[in-house]
């Protein structure tokens, strides 16, 4: 049995090169100079296709709907004039943009600060373990897991201007009664409800920032006499450097493009009305004006894009910097 | 280095490449929608699609099982529910892309958007009979003298009032015929200890439609709403909120939340519409209904409410299309299923004859009929140009509820609308 395999291993088995099987050894050695390129081009190509139909073919449209005036009927026929950087020209010098991009930027920074300084303090605290403390910690992630729909419509119904529970609270100091949702005060609504939504992502992230810090430095510094504060102004800030920044930058795209929580609250009526819910509301035809806006809506989109580019270049900038 | 710069330039070419393709296809790859198709020459195919506002009807709802036993014979009929804004950008992005429903079932207000983006077709076209519906139902699905789809019914805005609340206070619900009476009345419930009026005055065009019925009779029209009497329909409104006679939340509760803080119990009037006209029957005190007064006395129009019927543009087979939408419509709408159709949705039929058998049948509807009847069309003056003209009236609204009760907020709101 074993004999008749033999005689059919036998050649395969000496490594010797066969001199008559050089010449057909030949094109596998140059091979390797093709066939690699190839193959990396072959893994790479799902990557490269996924990102062209998802990313670059959507941007590309949006930027080219901004410069033609698009319409209802000439987004069925097609046919839409070019118009060039008309569009983006007539919505700039708009008083309500400059009075909406005012809005977000208060939006988007008393967010962010109010978000990471809560974020921080709260990470801050829940280092050090006590009884029931993950207990606690977990229960600040409640604002995350909730559907926003949920917690937009509560936040709604707290802030009723004649039997919402806020203004019950604020009358046992003895305040005057708010109205929340009015024109004027809907910017300040809307940012308290978007910095209780924004905490749980900024204590998780920090929090495990301040797992990376080791103990030792904490202990080396109370060996040398340093007092809790100097630890969090000379320890703990600075390496958490790295955490906050890409914490921060999240944050900043995350509230720039906010419009849920805002759209369930006010549909961006009066001061609320940020660029996001702006342009969406202009895509869509919804909120106070029902007439579909494609082309205006994609301007102010193409805005929004730039100005998160923007940070997030910064952002690289300030990354690369530390390195150096 | 040169092969590195030709690989590079390769790949700027193949992206190039597959860059061009994908607008292609964006561009439609398929047959171009167009006007054209005749329901005489097509015959109703075995699927047949169906898309409606009416997200709260689910399947095996009777709306749902209506609809569906409309299909002819040999076909199934499919049906789709999307609120009234979503439905209408699907509406736009199907017929862009060929495959459009049968039917429509579109609000009112946005027919002739509809029209005038090439997005239905006619009405003679699709083989649809308007004989018999009363002309100012028909009024938003006729533009340009041409008849794009027809209302099976419509509903209607009334005053709805707590009849306790207004016993106790003295007050017969039917002396109020004019704004003053009405002041009187909301003057002498609050200081009884009740609350006033709950009205939804959210952004947009729910909010609109009620205001609507005070705009038009305070004697204002649509394309002047700059003009005196414009300026005292939200001053009225405004004064409400700022005399506690209105609820605050009132600048941004739709109509269900309005109805919500009506059925309460707490507040004198509501303002509302007919659909919730079963629905006061049931509620746990007396609730009358009595037509919106206007300014200077009288009953003010108001805005008819409902969908239209229509039938969207097709890029092939539109003539089997067609068939399709004829069957159906005149199924839902023609002999005693327009009876089923207004009883399933709780709506007043279109046609005279069948509201008057709907009003014998049901004294709930009494006080509603001369109401539809004397409903006008939102868009029968303005056309496509409504949609722009009622996002105007809403901001000016949505300040003057704000104002709670400034004379000058609202009257440069009001003012602003009108140049703008």
């Amino acid at each position: 049995m074993s004999s008749s395999t033999l005689p059919a291993r036998a050649p395969a088995g000496p490594r010797h090169p066969d001199p008559a099987v050089s010449p057909s050894d030949h094109p596998r050695r140059r091979r390797p100079s093709l066939s690699p390129r190839w193959a990396a081009a072959a893994f790479a190509a799902p990557l490269v296709l996924y990102l062209l139909l998802f990313y670059v073919y959507p941007l590309v449209q949006n930027f080219s709907m901004s410069l033609h005036e698009y319409d209802r009927a000439t987004f069925v026929y097609g046919g839409a004039p070019f118009v060039g950087f008309d569009i983006y020209a007539d919505i700039l010098g708009q008083d309500r943009f400059r009075r909406i991009a005012v809005q977000t930027a208060v939006f988007t920074v008393v967010s962010l600060v109010v978000q990471y300084v809560a974020g921080l303090g709260l990470a801050v605290f829940f280092r050090r373990s006590f009884p029931l403390s993950s207990v606690l910690r977990a229960m600040f992630l409640v604002p995350w897991l909730l559907p926003v729909i949920v917690s937009g419509t509560t936040w709604q119904w707290m802030m009723n201007a004649d039997n919402g529970v806020l203004n019950r609270f604020l009358g046992v100091f003895g305040a005057d009664p708010v109205w929340w949702l009015n024109a004027e005060n809907a910017l300040m609504a809307v940012i308290i409800a978007n910095i209780w939504l924004g905490i749980p992502f900024n204590l998780v992230i920090l929090y495990s920032g301040l797992q990376n810090i080791p103990g030792e430095l904490y202990e080396a510094s109370a060996l040398d006499g340093a007092s809790t504060r100097q630890q969090f102004w000379r320890i703990t800030l600075p390496l958490l450097r790295p955490v906050s920044m890409i914490t921060l930058l999240l944050g900043l795209v995350y509230t720039l493009k906010v419009v849920d929580i805002i759209w369930i609250m006010t549909m961006g009526t009066g001061t609320s009305q940020t660029l996001a819910t702006w342009s969406y509301s202009m895509a869509f035809g919804k909120g106070t004006s029902a007439s579909i806006q494609y082309s205006e809506a994609s301007a102010v989109g193409s805005v929004l894009l730039v100005v998160a580019l923007a940070f997030g270049l910064l952002y690289l900038a300030l990354q690369r910097k530390q390195e150096d | 280095m040169a092969t590195k710069r030709r690989r590079n330039l390769a790949a700027l070419g193949t992206v190039t490449l597959v860059g061009l393709a994908l607008s292609a296809c964006g561009a439609g790859g398929g047959a171009v929608p167009e006007a054209t198709g005749d329901a005489s020459e097509g015959t109703t195919t075995d699927e047949i699609t169906f898309w409606d506002p009416y997200p709260q009807h689910t399947g095996g709802t009777p709306w749902d099982d209506l609809v569906t036993s409309c299909a002819p014979e040999g076909s199934t009929i499919t049906r789709t529910a999307a609120p009234t804004a979503d439905l209408m950008n699907q509406l736009t992005t199907a017929v862009r892309e060929g495959n459009a429903p049968d039917v429509i079932l579109l609000d009112n207000p946005a027919v002739p958007e509809a029209v005038s983006a090439g997005l239905v077709a006619a009405a003679d076209q699709v083989g649809i009979d308007a004989a018999g519906i009363d002309e100012n139902l028909l009024g938003p699905g006729v533009i340009d003298g041409e008849v794009y789809g027809i209302p099976f019914g419509s509903n209607a805005l009334g005053l709805y009032y707590n009849a306790d609340i207004l016993d106790a206070a003295g007050i017969d619900p039917a002396s109020i015929t004019d704004w003053a009476a009405l002041e009187d009345a909301l003057a002498a419930v609050t200081e009884a200890g009740s609350e006033g009026i709950t009205f939804s005055g959210i952004a947009g065009e729910e909010g609109v439609f009620q205001a609507l019925p005070w705009f038009w009779g305070s004697g204002a029209d649509l394309s002047d709403l700059g003009s005196a009497d414009a300026v005292s329909t939200g001053q009225v409104m405004s004064d409400w909120i700022g005399d506690g006679y209105a609820p605050r939340s009132a600048a941004t509760d739709n109509q269900s939340a309005s109805w919500d803080l009506f059925l309460t119990g707490e507040y004198a009037f509501g303002e509302n519409g007919s659909w919730f006209a079963a629905a006061a029957a049931d509620s746990g005190f007396e609730v009358g209904v009595i037509p919106i007064p206007a300014k200077d006395g009288g009953v003010a129009p108001v805005p008819t409410g409902g969908e239209f019927l229509m039938a969207p543009v097709q890029s092939e087979n539109a003539s089997d299309h067609f068939a399709n939408a004829a069957a159906v419509i005149s199924c839902l709408t023609e002999g005693d299923k327009l009876l089923e159709t207004n009883e399933t949705l709780g709506y007043l039929a279109a046609k005279p004859d069948v509201r008057a058998e709907q009003v014998a049948a049901n004294p709930l509807w009494e006080p509603w009929a001369p109401i539809v009847e004397g409903a006008e069309g939102r868009t029968t003056e303005l056309g496509a140009e409504y949609v722009d003209v009622s996002a105007r009236l809403s901001e000016a609204l949505q300040v003057s509820l704000n104002a709670a009760g400034d004379t000058a907020q609202v009257e440069t709101a009001f003012q602003d609308a009108g140049e703008g």
